[in-house]
């Protein structure tokens, strides 16, 4: 049953552009896929380990703007400048994480929020290389060719490729994650911490990793955000709201699922899409209340309960 | 010199108004041991109440606290009864995330019904600033100061003085004993929640005329706030009056003398230190 789901789910984002040419319906796949990437490399972290970061939007930042800068000012491929920008990310998660894991609970939450605002603070005032409040612009995006036909940007079907290859990676990356040894250590940590210690698990070590891994997918994240939007400034890509709403995406699906960010990124972004076009930030309204919602009635997201339903799973 | 004094001022009198916003928050955290997210929300909505109270019914903002403080008490309680209090015993980051989801919920209510416009409020006595020692003081802020310190005086009068503020201390020491003594102490958690809502929601009304408006203000507030809480020491509510004023000298005198783009940062960077190096705040008094 689960072998089949995935099958048919890998298919199905394989035709999925074959379907429709209406730029609405391709422009809201790329965004859930876009954001189950983000929620899936959140919930490495968040969801399994059951570090609750707000400030995940300082990776995508950093992706964004690696991907941009190198594009803008070294010429570098674009495809580079994402790679770079996920190595970045990761760069930059390893001092954040041996600083901030020495807190617990909620005050890690409040260190990680407190980074993310010293980021995007600077991101927003060294204009020499951010250009500030301006924002970097792409106009043209390179030639590339796949077996002499040359990829049309203006089309949204390779940025939906592009995404999905992504997504594909972020989620059989959590999937071996949770299957690995580090996958037990982080489980471990989430369910009590000092007996994880006390049983000889490196905690810092584990956690650190988690979210080198977790940062560096962001990063690519970032890069593709720069691509598909061409157009990028600190308040739209290192804004607390982000690390919010990946935070929400996770936990509406289910934490410490592999599917969960996917079911969660599917029901709130389609939400939000919908209402995006009839007022402005009305979307969030229901962010808020999906949250308020799961969290009372299934601690478990919406993923988590539903395959108890399907039976996938026996219960514990 | 003259420069100096003047962001010593304008520091300590910004700095009261955080430190009651985080008194409310403290005190919450520390009969309850959540951290409310949505605080700034609270400060938001008294803010909007000042503002459509003013602009609607011509009341003054320094009156209508009167109308405002009450009324979010009863609010902060019938959100503790009915929304919080099922949630609490879930634990503490489900608790953080629920609230996240209230702060997002009410910002974006606000947002949909006021629009994201600035709003300013513009008092007919406070266009000129009033120039004791040839330092310049802005009234509404003078106002707003006066009334802090008269509210804090009030709540503490509150907490040490009456059986309700015994069972409120004694149940942030330790809830199971407070019950023992015959506490009630889901209704001291309600009252309680209910007196953090309604101190925020008062600073919200006394910041009104000094502050720009609009809905997502409560977001810049409440990180303010955990900077404040985690300075004076979670729980405590003296370290956050003096966490308060530290912010408020820090941001006017960081303004001055290292650079306004970054006097934010500088907030930031302390925070993470004390976070860092001395959790339990720096006066040592809160718990971590």
């Amino acid at each position: 049953m689960k072998r089949l789901l995935t099958v048919a789910g890998i298919a199905f984002l394989l035709v999925a552009p074959l379907l429709t040419n209406n730029a609405f319906f391709q422009h809201l796949m790329i965004m859930v896929l876009f954001w189950t990437l983000l929620g899936a490399s959140w919930n490495l972290l968040g969801g399994f380990a059951g570090q609750v970061s707000f400030g995940h939007a300082t990776f995508l930042g950093i992706g964004a703007y690696t991907t941009m800068l190198f594009y803008l000012s070294l010429h570098w491929s674009p495809w580079l400048g994402m790679l770079a920008g996920g190595v970045l990310g990761a760069l930059l998660a390893l001092p954040i994480g041996l600083i901030c894991f020495r807190l617990r609970g909620p005050y890690f939450s409040l260190a990680t929020l407190a980074v993310a605002e010293i980021v995007r603070l600077v991101a927003l005032n060294w204009e020499q290389l951010t250009a500030g409040p301006v924002g970097l612009l792409i106009t043209t995006l390179p030639q590339v060719s796949i077996a002499d036909h040359a990829i049309n940007w203006e089309s949204k079907i390779p940025f939906y490729y592009l995404a999905a290859g992504l997504t594909l990676f972020a989620i059989g990356l959590t999937y071996a994650v949770s299957r690995s040894r580090l996958g037990a250590y982080l489980t471990a940590v989430r369910e009590d911490i000092d007996s994880a210690e006390a049983t000889g698990i490196d905690t810092v070590r584990a956690r650190v990793i988690a979210l080198v891994l977790s940062a560096f997918v962001v990063g690519l994240a970032g890069g593709f955000y720069a691509l598909y939007f061409r157009y990028i400034d600190p308040d739209a890509v290192f804004a607390i709201s982000l690390s919010v709403e990946m935070v929400f995406i996770a936990v509406v699906g289910g934490l410490a699922t592999t599917a969960g960010p996917i079911v969660g990124a599917i029901v709130l972004v389609t939400i939000s899409e919908i209402f995006r076009d009839r007022f402005a930030a009305g979307h969030l309204i229901f962010y808020g209340l999906f949250m308020m919602l799961v969290i009372r009635y299934l601690p478990e997201g919406i993923w988590g309960q539903l395959r108890f339903l399907l039976s996938l799973e026996r219960r514990r | 010199m003259e420069i100096f004094a003047q962001s010593v001022v304008s520091g300590v009198l910004t700095g009261s108004l955080y430190a009651m916003i985080a008194i409310g928050l403290t005190i919450v955290f520390g009969v309850m041991r959540i951290i409310n997210l949505a605080h700034g929300e609270m400060v938001m909505l008294g803010m909007f109440g000042a503002y459509w109270s003013y602009t609607l019914l011509g009341i003054d903002p320094f009156l209508s606290v009167v109308i405002w403080a009450p009324a979010m008490f009863a609010g902060g309680m019938l959100i503790h009864r009915f929304l919080l209090k099922d949630v609490i015993p879930k634990g503490e980051l489900n608790t953080l995330l629920y609230t996240a989801g209230l702060s997002l919920l009410l910002a974006n209510l606000a947002l949909f019904f006021f629009t994201g416009d600035y709003r300013t409020l513009n008092l007919p006595y406070a266009l000129m600033p009033a120039r004791p020692f040839g330092i310049a003081v802005p009234i509404p802020l003078a106002i707003a100061f006066v009334m802090a310190i008269a509210i804090t005086l009030g709540l503490y009068l509150l907490l040490s003085r009456t059986d309700v503020g015994r069972a409120i201390r004694a149940t942030a020491q330790n809830p199971q004993s407070a019950a023992l003594m015959g506490v009630n102490v889901l209704r001291i958690d309600m009252i309680t929640f209910g007196l953090g809502t309604a101190l925020a929601a008062a600073a919200g009304v006394l910041l009104v005329p000094s502050l720009y408006l609009y809905p997502t203000v409560g977001e810049i507030l409440i990180v303010k706030c955990f900077v404040i809480v985690v300075l004076g020491g979670l729980g405590s509510v003296p370290g956050a009056i003096a966490g308060g004023i530290l912010l408020g000298l820090v941001e006017s005198l960081g303004a001055v003398y290292i650079s306004v783009a970054y006097k934010d940062t500088i907030g930031f960077v302390l925070f993470l230190l004390v976070l860092l190096f001395r959790p339990s705040g720096l006066f040592g008094v809160g718990r971590s």
